[in-house]
């Protein structure tokens, strides 16, 4: 039986061509299949290279200063997207921006060490029109205290944002009036305060949402808060324009896991007034690393020093000359007791050793204007431990990072 | 040359000594001493951005210093319109002149335009219903109506708005009160500066245009006692819990109706100003115009005349 050999004879020229198309389809697929690779591959680079672009700055050593030379910092970058900053604050672990803007929705944001935004937050239940966030600082926990002008009041956030409790006055906490009218709170309620509103309101882990009268909390206004490393609050209250102080709230009640109990000593110093001992709109307290306080003193024009217990210890910065502050408003103390002062219509920041007994003019840094490095109305100061500065530049809608 | 600096020498020397003499004022706005280091808050000699010497180039950024929504150097926020020092209480009150970005929380509808850029006024020497350019050089801003050294006037008004003469007698000023509503008889002399064909006072204004110093038809009367046709009290008797300011003795000023730096009224329908609205005005080319009246629509005119 002769052997079916099957021989080019044989073949159809039909279906030679098809045969060809397949073998030409296969070559187009394969390099259909190569371009995608190389256009993947491609875009893995650009996203490696805009990231690389996009990578947080680097972060400086501290620069250890010999003890008798001291230079200014100098500018790094800013942070955009804030409209109308006045306070600065950074989280424990310095990877955290919070900032607070009074123009546009009023909010407070956060964003990371590269200046990427990560969120923002306000007091819940409230409108732009009915707040102001003003000054604003985080705890060892990372909590962030917020005072607020318009609302007469200081929230407390945790970390991400979410609402913890407020103070509504020196001795009363929204938890605390919820708690006493509602046979107490547990993990998982949630509440409100709106000072513009009749109500609180509150809600009890499955049930609906119910209200109470708003308590009469007196009159009170906190403007300026930073805690120290202790969980020590100091905040200035600038109720009237005839009781002008600094109140200091001890650590073992603000570092309460609860404030359903909020019974702090009455601890404040100062009076209204333009003498020695005296505050006209006192913005920030800071203390120095000996237990001093020293004391923005906005109208007045000057830093005022306190002793731990309360006592007036001396002034500075007022007058002519180096030093000498216009409007002072946040402040900032770094490791080496090195004060820094944010001087809002002098247009800088000013430094001052008060390491000793008498405190010393290092030097300023910035000038008026919308440039790198230029300050338009700055507002508050934040440092962190890798020399790193951040102020609130108002007018410039921005924050300015510097460093040593 | 040296007549030149003989001259600025004597003129800067009559200026701190009549600041001296105010009696107005508080915190940098007066009160200043030989010795005073108040100048360098505000002022550069030699190295001055913005012109009058200022720190910076913009009056209303400066004044939002202290004034602004933070109130970090005021109890005065005239940026929400709130007053925020009432003692034993955490709320704060409305402030007379009104808000530049809110007033009583609500976003404002109209205000008068402080950012340095409007040169013009309606009714400014001329007719009303048209408009006219401020004084030589003037843009409208914080300093066009107030005085930041102080004034012997009534809430710092400056005693030359608009290249006039103005005198407000001060009513409350030793106590400060920035919440009652207690405006002088003289107030609307503030207003007249700039919108002098609306300052028409005499007697059947509205409807006899032969004793009008300007023309643009009649006109509601300024000055004018409240009970002028047998109205009711607006001050203390009102309408509907809405009531209206007067000044002096019961007189119906410009305040009555209108708040200085803007309002948040709503205005609908008839009441709507803006190009769309039911009441356009000639030239008007805001979305809506609330014409910084203190209350919604025509409010102002019934609690008056309660038709």
């Amino acid at each position: 039986m002769p052997e079916n050999k099957v021989t080019e004879h044989d073949i159809h020229p039909a279906e030679m061509e098809v045969e060809k198309e397949e073998k030409e389809e296969n070559r187009r697929r394969l390099l259909l299949l190569v371009l995608l690779l190389l256009l993947a591959l491609l875009a893995c680079v650009a996203a490696l290279f805009v990231r690389y672009l996009r990578r947080p700055a680097p972060l400086p050593e501290m620069v250890p200063l010999p003890v008798d030379v001291n230079y200014p910092p100098h500018y790094l970058f800013s942070i955009y997207g804030v409209d109308k900053p006045v306070g600065v604050a950074l989280s424990p672990e310095e990877d955290r921006i919070y900032v607070t803007e009074t123009g546009g929705e009023r909010l407070v944001k956060i964003f990371d060490r590269g200046g990427d935004p990560l969120g923002s937050f306000a007091p819940p239940r409230t409108t732009p029109g009915e707040r102001s966030p003003v000054y604003l600082a985080t705890d060892s926990t990372g909590r962030v205290f917020v005072t607020d002008r318009l609302q007469h009041t200081l929230f407390v956030y945790d970390p991400e944002g979410n609402f913890w409790d407020a103070i509504l006055a020196p001795d009363l906490t929204l938890s605390e009036y919820v708690s006493k009218h509602t046979n107490g709170l547990q993990p998982g309620d949630t509440f409100a305060y709106n000072q513009f509103e009749s109500d609180v309101y509150y809600q009890k882990t499955g049930e609906s949402e119910q209200t109470l009268p708003a308590p009469d909390p007196g009159g009170w206004a906190p403007l300026g808060v930073r805690i120290d490393e202790t969980g020590r609050m100091l905040l200035t209250d600038v109720a009237t324009e005839g009781f002008n102080v600094v109140r200091e709230f001890p650590a073992e009640v603000i570092m309460a896991p609860s404030w359903q109990e909020f019974n702090p000593p009455e601890r404040m110093f100062g009076s209204y007034g333009q003498g020695n001992g005296e505050f006209l709109f006192p913005n920030t307290a800071v203390p120095d690393s000996q237990g001093r306080i020293y004391v923005t003193d906005g109208n007045n024009g000057r830093i005022s020093a306190w002793d731990g217990q309360g006592s007036f210890l001396f002034n500075f910065g007022q007058g002519s000359g180096d030093g000498a502050l216009s409007l002072p408003r946040g402040a900032a103390m770094d490791a080496r007791d090195r004060l820094y002062v944010v001087d809002a219509v002098g247009q800088d920041v000013k430094v001052y050793d008060v390491s000793g007994p008498e405190p010393n003019f290092l030097f300023a840094f910035g000038d008026w204007g919308m440039g790198d490095g230029q300050f338009n109305y700055p507002n508050d100061i934040a440092l962190d431990s890798s020399g790193r500065l951040y102020v609130a530049d108002r007018e410039n809608d921005r924050i300015q990072v510097w460093s040593y | 040359m040296k007549k030149l600096i003989l001259v600025t020498v004597v003129v800067l020397a009559l200026a701190l000594a009549m600041v001296g003499l105010t009696s107005a004022n508080n915190g940098p706005h007066g009160g200043y001493t030989a010795t005073t280091d108040a100048c360098a808050g505000c002022h550069r000699a030699h190295t001055a951005a913005g012109p009058k010497l200022l720190i910076e180039d913009s009056t209303f950024a400066l004044c939002m210093s202290c004034h602004g929504s933070t109130a970090t150097g005021a109890v005065t926020n005239v940026n929400d319109g709130v007053l925020e020092a009432v003692a034993g209480s955490n709320t704060g009150t409305p402030l007379n002149g009104g808000g530049f970005t809110n007033y009583q929380t609500a976003a404002t509808t109209s205000t008068h335009d402080v950012s340095e850029t409007v040169t013009d006024a309606w009714g400014n020497g001329v007719d009303r219903g048209t408009l006219a350019a401020l004084a030589a050089g003037e843009a409208l801003g914080c300093a066009s109506c107030h005085d930041p050294h102080g004034s012997p006037n009534y809430r710092i008004i400056k005693a030359t708005i608009n290249g006039n003469a103005v005198t407000v007698t001060q009513v409350d000023e030793g106590a400060q009160v920035y919440d009652a509503e207690s405006w002088p008889a003289d107030m609307s002399n503030v207003c007249a500066a700039c919108h002098e064909a609306y300052h028409e006072t005499a007697a059947n204004v509205g409807s006899d245009t032969a004793g009008q110093v300007f023309g643009g038809g009649y006109t509601h009367r300024i000055d004018m006692p409240y009970n002028y046709g047998g109205n009711a009290n607006p001050e203390t008797v009102g309408m509907g819990g809405y009531t209206l300011p007067l000044g002096g003795t019961d007189l119906v000023v410009c305040n009555t109706c209108h708040l200085s730096h803007g309002t948040s009224a709503q205005m609908t329908g008839f009441a709507d100003g803006g190009p769309t609205g039911g009441g356009t005005l000639p030239g008007n080319t805001t979305a809506t115009d609330s014409a910084l009246l203190r209350l919604d629509n025509r409010g102002v005119c019934e609690v008056c005349h309660q038709k």
